[in-house]
């Protein structure tokens, strides 16, 4: 029953909601616009999912003490103090605000700013002509690179961005639009599979 | 050469440009232009929602862009509505509504309202096509939709002419299957330098009216709406980071091939 009952409502709701993508009718599009104001009440529960796992995870470290367990307090003390101010007095709290703009955002942007330090070690380490394909590549990644900043086009004449521009509307479309084809059609595959009950895997379990 | 050298290399040629103020031209893409025009043809008292789908580590590059387009909306009176789909973004977002609106003169709730965040992305796309008021029932400071003058003509996506979408991740394409394909919801994407490859296809199927590209994208139209700000002094810092990377990469490859020859 525990099984059956998901895989019936899955089968039903999948057929239904594809059967409304193609009928205009009122009843058609009235059954679509309930199931969204559904979907609507279902997503916040995501976030709670999200927040029992994060601290069942890191619950679990600190009893077995793995590696840097004690950074698990941190996410404790971060999670608390956040809920704290943030649920009885709203995001607009300035005790939050004043959190928000001087813990969460330079520890954000201090974290994206130094993959430019890495980027630039792995790039003097990595990048090498070893091979034709390499070459190829290592050249495209200097043009795209030189046609991305003003200074590119003052060294070339303005030939470095639209050469850039070349790359990214022709090689680097076909390439995209190669791989969206191919993930469309997988997820097609895939989503007749769950509406169908062959693939189970989101029930657990993994059969 | 050490790591530790190629980490002060990068440290300096972020710093000496910021001292030095250089300014470089700034030419604009055919992209941008068009996203440029686009607002440009919108006539006053239209409606754009712009979506702040973007988290502080990406702030640097996105913030330059929204910050021009709601400063070219608020000149030219077209209303603007931000949501957003990002659960750390409200903060940042409504920071900087505030900050354009005071220096433009806009009104809340008259000339633009923000909604703020709710949770699950398509869900929420998907229910602002039939009644934006059954997602957002008040504003980001709790004020009824209902009350807020803005929103009284407003219901859904119809009243609509562009949405915008600054984004960090894969919002945009979100965007367009939901927005675009299920409501023919004209849309519009700023996006960090990490993910602009994979908007060129939507470009030229024209399911993205316009498109901005990471720091580049912010100069080039803080150029276009006269309103040189942050993008423009960024862009001119990120010209001599690029320099210096290409610079090791050739010398990296020149210390490769006479390694090679000499084994």
């Amino acid at each position: 029953m525990k099984r059956q009952v998901p895989l019936v409502l899955c089968f039903v709701f999948g057929i239904v909601m594809i059967f409304t993508q193609f009928s205009p009718h009122s009843f058609s599009q009235g059954i679509y616009e309930e199931v969204i104001s559904w979907a609507l009440i279902i997503g916040p529960f995501a976030l709670v999912l999200a927040t029992v796992t994060l601290i069942q995870t890191h619950t679990a470290r600190i009893r077995r003490r793995t590696e840097h367990w004690q950074y698990s307090f941190v996410v404790f003390a971060g999670l608390i103090i956040m809920v704290l101010i943030g649920i009885p007095f709203k995001p607009q709290n300035s005790v939050f605000e004043w959190l928000y703009n001087n813990v969460q955002l330079p520890m954000d942007a201090t974290m994206f700013s130094l993959l430019a330090f890495f980027i630039a070690s792995a790039a003097y380490r990595a990048f090498r002509a070893r091979t034709f394909e390499a070459s190829l590549l290592l050249i495209t990644a200097l043009i795209v690179m030189m046609g991305n900043v003003p200074v590119g086009d003052l060294l070339s004449n303005d030939t470095a961005s639209k050469a850039r521009q070349w790359i990214l509307d022709n090689p680097n479309l076909s390439a995209r639009r190669g791989i969206i084809l191919g993930v469309s059609l997988g997820v097609i595959s895939q989503s007749i599979r769950i509406i169908l009950g062959i693939e189970r895997s989101y029930l657990g379990g993994g059969d | 050469m050490d790591r530790r050298i190629v980490f002060i290399l990068v440290a300096l040629a972020v710093i000496i440009p910021m001292l030095l103020s250089i300014n470089l031209p700034v030419s604009v893409s055919e992209p941008t232009q068009k996203f440029y025009d686009y607002v440009e043809s919108l006539p006053a008292g239209s409606t754009i929602m712009v979506a702040f789908d973007y988290g502080p580590s990406s702030l640097a590059e996105l913030n330059p862009m929204a910050k021009a387009l709601l400063k070219q909306c608020f000149d030219k009176d077209i209303r603007v509505i931000a949501i957003t789909l990002v659960v750390d973004a409200p903060t940042l977002a409504s920071a900087l509504i505030q900050e354009v609106a005071a220096e433009k003169g806009a009104v809340d709730g008259e000339d633009y309202v923000f909604l703020g965040f709710r949770p699950g992305a398509v869900q929420v796309i998907l229910g602002m096509g039939t009644d934006i008021a059954s997602v957002y029932d008040t504003d980001y400071n709790g004020t009824a939709i209902s009350e807020i003058p803005m929103m009284q003509d407003i219901t859904n996506y119809d009243q609509i002419d562009l949405l915008v979408d600054f984004a960090s991740s894969d919002t945009v394409e979100s965007w367009i299957i939901y927005a675009n394909v299920q409501y023919n919801q004209k849309i519009a994407a700023g996006v960090t330098g990490v993910i602009i490859a994979q908007m060129f296809p939507y470009l030229q199927t024209e399911q993205l009216v316009g498109l901005l590209s990471g720091i580049l994208g912010a100069a080039e139209y803080e150029n276009l709406v006269g309103a040189p700000d942050k993008g423009m002094q960024w862009i001119n810092v990120e010209s001599f980071v690029h320099l210096l990377i290409v610079g090791l990469v050739i010398i990296g490859n020149i210390t490769y091939f006479i390694m090679r020859r000499e084994e």
